[in-house]
């Protein structure tokens, strides 16, 4: 975590600020969603509470807390009060290891501190990618526990379908991911985010060839992979189309029917936890990380040494630039996360599970197998 | 530190382990299943063995336990439970886990575990040749059983497919 005391003060603080940005951005999500969905449908959506309904957040967050604390007569309570625990932890846990920017170098040249090095992610994890897919692969005892201690039929099924999706769709969205590994040859996060730095450039056979106009995203040396991350990223966080878990005509609220209050608040949490990984990892894959197009780490550290004089000034600046520029890729994403949901129709259970099997798999196979023919062949 | 997480893993997989064959609930056992899977997972976190402890938790506690999980909650196994712990034949059968058991932890003692603390060990290496030197194991010099079990697999797959279908099912 760090060397000296200071440094792990700091970034145990720090895991605590990433682990509640995640929280927070949650209620502001539900907000874009309810007045998203309103703009897409042409309604008007919540805009009665506050400025443009933004006060609905905390009318929201007052109802969750003094809803009734209500247990079915013949629930198995340990599990019934462990599940929306458990719904929150995979996320959170996923969401540390994704790096949301370059490290702040501080030096504290007059004291005996030192050197500080503050990484912008919850904790550097070698080997991010499988970290992270093995974190997520935990959430469906979450939904399966809810499920099976509401003791209620709707319940079950729901909890039954989320599994299988879930699974089902877990093996594609590997599959998916094995075909960056490939390109980038690592598997870490922040070494795929440097590699894709500046214009587009490739090597066939010794041949250099540069593309200037084209930033170098991952989204052009697996286009077909992207779609399949992303279709499958759909299925993962059991959004729609893929919402066949909590379909409301069939099953109520699938495996929350019967949670109310703060309880239904953590499952909440988790899915749009799910959807910021989800988000994170297609900009990190796909979209350069907090890269900026067009403009180099090296470039922008000149632009800044221009305005700002003491270096550990520059270091926090640029860190703070490429924390907002990765957060304004992982907002666009979960705006098209909503943007789907209220654009396309539920798929039908049998549809889901020939799309995951009979197509996701296969063609995340052949785009594996191609991946690996191209960087064979290319390598001369 | 790596001994402070080293036992509590320990201390993990141990309680975790013992209460997967005391709890009476199959629900419970399969689920502290998943926390020793963790523990497990842990240990090799400890051991610098980072992509072993992520294939431990994407395959046997995130896959296959779940399976697991979803079985045993289709059914209701009380009265399975109720029929197999009555009875001479029951008590039987315990007596013969019992002796099965203590032979198996036993020769794990006294065989595979006295070679350890020698200091000969190889060492894992880290991040990617460490996956590189995983790979060329598996592939080159374990390729047979590597290969033995995908075959093994393959079968599994094509009889339970063979099985789902002979009920007839949503799909023609």
């Amino acid at each position: 975590m760090g060397s000296s005391s200071i440094e792990i003060a700091i970034n145990a603080i720090k895991i605590i600020l990433i682990f509640l940005i995640m929280v927070k951005i949650v209620p502001l999500l539900v907000w874009v969603e309810r007045r998203g969905s309103a703009f897409i449908q042409h309604r008007f959506g919540p805009n009665r509470v506050g400025p443009l309904g933004l006060l609905q957040l905390l009318a929201d967050a007052v109802k969750f807390l003094n809803k009734e604390e209500f247990v079915p007569k013949e629930a198995n309570k340990k599990l019934f009060y462990a599940a929306p625990v458990l719904a929150l932890l995979p996320a959170a846990l996923a969401f540390l290891a994704i790096p949301l920017g370059t490290p702040i170098s501080w030096s504290f040249a007059d004291s005996a501190i030192g050197d500080v090095m503050i990484p912008m992610q919850g904790a550097v994890i070698p080997m991010g990618i499988i970290y992270i897919l093995g974190v997520s692969s935990l959430a469906a005892y979450s939904l399966l526990i809810a499920g099976w201690s509401s003791a209620n039929k709707y319940s079950i099924m729901g909890a039954l379908r989320a599994s299988a999706q879930m699974i089902s769709y877990e093996l594609a969205l590997g599959i998916a991911i094995v075909g960056v590994i490939l390109v980038y040859g690592t598997f870490d996060l922040t070494e795929i985010i440097i590699a894709q730095e500046g214009p587009l450039r490739f090597s066939f056979r010794g041949t250099e060839y540069v593309l200037n106009f084209l930033p170098n995203w991952g989204i052009f040396y697996q286009p077909v992979g992207f779609l399949l991350f992303l279709v499958a990223a759909f299925a993962e966080s059991n959004r729609t189309p893929f919402d066949l878990p909590e379909a409301e005509a069939e099953l109520v609220a699938g495996y929350h029917t019967e949670y109310s209050g703060f309880k239904m608040n953590l499952f909440y949490i988790g899915e749009y936890g799910h959807m910021m990984v989800a988000s994170a990892l297609l900009s990190i894959f796909y979209f350069g990380g907090f890269n900026i197009p067009g403009l180099s780490s090296t470039e922008l550290a000149g632009l800044l040494a221009e305005f700002i004089k003491e270096p550990n000034h520059i270091s926090l600046a640029m860190s703070l630039i490429y924390f907002v520029v990765s957060f304004t890729k992982i907002l666009f994403f979960l705006w098209l996360f909503i943007w789907v949901r209220w654009t396309l129709p539920r798929f039908r259970y049998d549809q889901l599970m020939d799309l995951g099997w009979k197509t996701l798999l296969p063609w995340t196979l052949a785009n594996v197998l191609v991946t690996s023919l191209i960087i064979f062949i290319s390598a001369g | 530190m790596e001994n402070i997480v080293f036992y509590l893993m320990e201390a993990v997989i141990l309680i975790s382990a013992l209460l997967v064959v005391l709890v009476a609930n199959p629900i419970y056992s399969a689920l502290f299943l998943v926390l020793t899977m963790i523990g497990v997972a842990g240990i090799f976190v400890s051991l610098d063995a980072y992509f072993l402890a992520a294939i431990q938790l994407v395959v046997y506690a995130g896959a296959v336990t779940v399976l697991f999980v979803m079985v045993v909650m289709m059914f209701n196994l009380q009265k399975d439970a109720k029929a197999f712990s009555r009875g001479m034949l029951g008590n039987v059968l315990k007596t013969l886990s019992v002796v099965l058991i203590w032979s198996i932890v036993h020769t794990a003692i006294t065989g595979v575990f006295s070679d350890f603390g020698r200091g000969d060990l190889p060492k894992i290496e880290e991040g990617s040749i460490a996956m590189k030197s995983l790979a060329t194991h598996l592939f080159t010099k374990y390729v047979f059983g590597f290969e033995a079990i995908s075959i093994l697999l393959l079968v599994v797959i094509v009889g339970s497919v063979a099985l789902a279908k002979s009920k007839g099912g949503t799909h023609d």
